[in-house]
């Protein structure tokens, strides 16, 4: 029966791993050795000269940049922001914390096609659109609630006593919340920021309403102009951004599953 | 003082999300181009939603997506899961699944697109094992086409399903399932009269985040077909993007929004009830 079940399992997985293959091989041929009849087998090797295609022809070098400020300014923002939420409602017994938490957690439950007419007006009248700053406010507000939703739970399972203590000690609250709270949820914070950099990298959306201009536009909606710019002879200059664009995530992702798990099991990804 | 700490999470939660909410649902109710100033027309847009033939058609197609993503990617999920979990290489035969989703949906909308492209990859596999279909246009028609990005998406949804399944097995206490086992049962009846009972839980967060997901799909189709051809592929989180964006019809689009938010709160409340719930025991 085990070995049944094994068998399956890696049948299965064989050819959940197909379009990953093939995304490998295709990527790899040059552009005149791509033939369409041909997409399984192997020929030839050029992933880096299609990298560099892609890099130069699409102007990702730039957005590449651009999405990596994106990636790591908004979540570490947002982590902060909403620690400092977590902190207020738990640690500072906040008056009528529950509401609180409802009213900045509720922040998440619509869907972005909500806000982003809205958004788009607005960011258009008051000089935010196609800024870099403009992006980096959206994602940072959109990240805000699921990090106050971790943060909060974490703060919830520290002993009160610890808080005591530290008041005895002489502490301010700002100086508590600093040196002693942000520093023990260590782990936390950085399940909550690996999330989200994922999140932001891999927006497509925002990005696409927000931003028009090769400096500020982020990596996916870039990553859609590459596909309809290129027919389908450069197809493997396609492929290799999108392999390019994936590195990133994929390699996060293995390093930290076990952040990945805890964030699941939170209900949240 | 502590308010001053939850005052810059409130705040940016008010101006940036429930500030534009509340505009959307406002501007949801009148005509309105984005220029001139909405005027008032009551349910207008509302009843073009269920009465124009492309906004019809991309809420059956929404619907297909929401059954296609809570029956495909949940029940693979499942099996995955259960397969994997106690198994000695458990982590790594899961590790194929989970793959995909540390991927974008453009990055497998690009891949997707590619291997359905007529007479590609999947077509050259069909023919190769001498199997019909072989030249089949994958993404030609509806629904032919929402079927096969539903597809594109299990493929990167059962792996993550199959992680939170994981994470209800490990939280059933191991006693009653060794006494059990003791007793003779195994396989499938094991599973059905002792697993599955026990995981209803986190079923019920699995399938209310697939709805939601469901009804937010955008990426995988704006790159693999931007809702074509026509708009046969077309789901109203889309329509919603075009009407707002490539037609002006700012109205329209709200109240697409509006009508999308309204069914993911529902379903949100399936799985927010057990989160909140537990949130609240807690506080």
């Amino acid at each position: 029966m085990s070995r049944v079940k094994t068998a399956f399992l890696m049948v299965l997985g064989l050819i959940w791993l197909a379009p990953v293959y093939l995304l490998v091989v295709n990527a790899s041929k040059s552009v005149d050795g791509y033939d369409a009849k041909t997409v399984w087998k192997p020929a030839g090797f050029s992933l880096f000269s299609n990298f560099g295609d892609a890099w130069s022809k699409a102007a990702l070098g730039d957005t590449l940049v651009a999405t990596t400020m994106y990636s790591v300014i908004a979540p570490v923002l947002a982590v902060l922001i909403g620690s400092a939420a977590g902190y207020a409602i738990v640690v500072l017994r906040l008056k009528r914390g529950f509401l609180w938490f409802v009213f900045i957690f509720g922040g998440t439950i619509f869907p972005l096609q909500m806000i982003l007419m809205p958004l788009f007006s607005g960011y258009a009248d008051s000089g935010l659109y196609d800024t870099r700053v403009g992006m980096i406010i959206v994602y940072t507000a959109i990240s805000v609630p699921f990090s106050a939703f971790v943060m909060r739970n974490f703060f919830t399972g520290i002993a009160r006593s610890v808080f005591e203590a530290a008041v005895v000690d002489g502490g301010g609250l700002f100086r508590i919340f600093r040196s002693i709270y942000l520093p023990m949820a260590g782990s936390a914070l950085a399940a909550i920021f690996i999330l989200q950099a994922t999140f932001v990298w891999n927006d497509l959306l925002l990005g696409l309403t927000l931003s028009q201009s090769d400096s500020v536009r982020p990596i996916m909606p870039a990553l859609t102009g590459l596909q309809s710019t290129y027919g389908g002879a450069s197809l493997p200059t396609v492929l290799a951004g999108g392999l390019l664009v994936s590195l990133p995530t994929v390699i996060l992702f293995l390093a930290a599953q076990r952040f990945f798990s805890r964030g699941l099991a939170l209900g949240q990804f | 003082m502590a308010p001053l700490f939850g005052l810059p999470a409130a705040g940016v939660v008010a101006l940036l999300l429930y500030l534009p909410f509340l505009w959307t649902t406002y501007v949801s109710f009148t005509q309105y181009d984005g220029l001139a100033s909405p005027v008032w027309s009551g349910l207008a847009n509302y009843k073009a939603m269920f009465s124009d033939p492309d906004l019809t058609g991309a809420l059956v197609n929404t619907l297909l997506w929401v059954v296609g993503m809570v029956t495909l990617p949940v029940a693979l999920g499942l099996l995955i899961a259960v397969l994997t979990y106690g198994h000695k290489w458990g982590t790594w035969l899961r590790l194929p699944f989970l793959l995909p989703y540390a991927i974008s949906g453009v990055a497998v909308g690009v891949i997707w697109g590619f291997v359905l492209q007529p007479d590609g990859a999947l077509g050259q596999a069909l023919g190769f094992f001498g199997l019909p279909g072989a030249h089949t246009g994958w993404l030609q028609g509806g629904p032919g086409n929402t079927l096969m990005m539903i597809v594109a998406v299990t493929w990167q949804a059962a792996g993550v399903n199959a992680l939170l399944f994981v994470v209800g097995l490990q939280s059933i206490p191991g006693e009653p399932l060794e006494a059990a086992r003791l007793d003779g049962a195994e396989g499938f009846s094991l599973f059905r009269h002792h697993l599955w009972p026990q995981l209803r839980p986190i079923t019920t967060v699995v399938i209310g985040l697939s709805i939601v997901g469901s009804l937010k799909t955008f990426d995988v189709v704006w790159v693999m077909t931007q809702g074509g051809p026509g708009t046969s592929s077309e789901t109203l989180a889309l329509s919603m993007y075009k009407e707002t964006f490539v037609l002006n019809d700012y109205g329209q689009g709200a109240a697409i929004a509006l009508f999308l938010s309204l069914v993911t709160f529902a379903a949100s409340i399936l799985y927010l009830r057990y989160q909140l719930g537990d949130a609240r025991e807690q506080g």
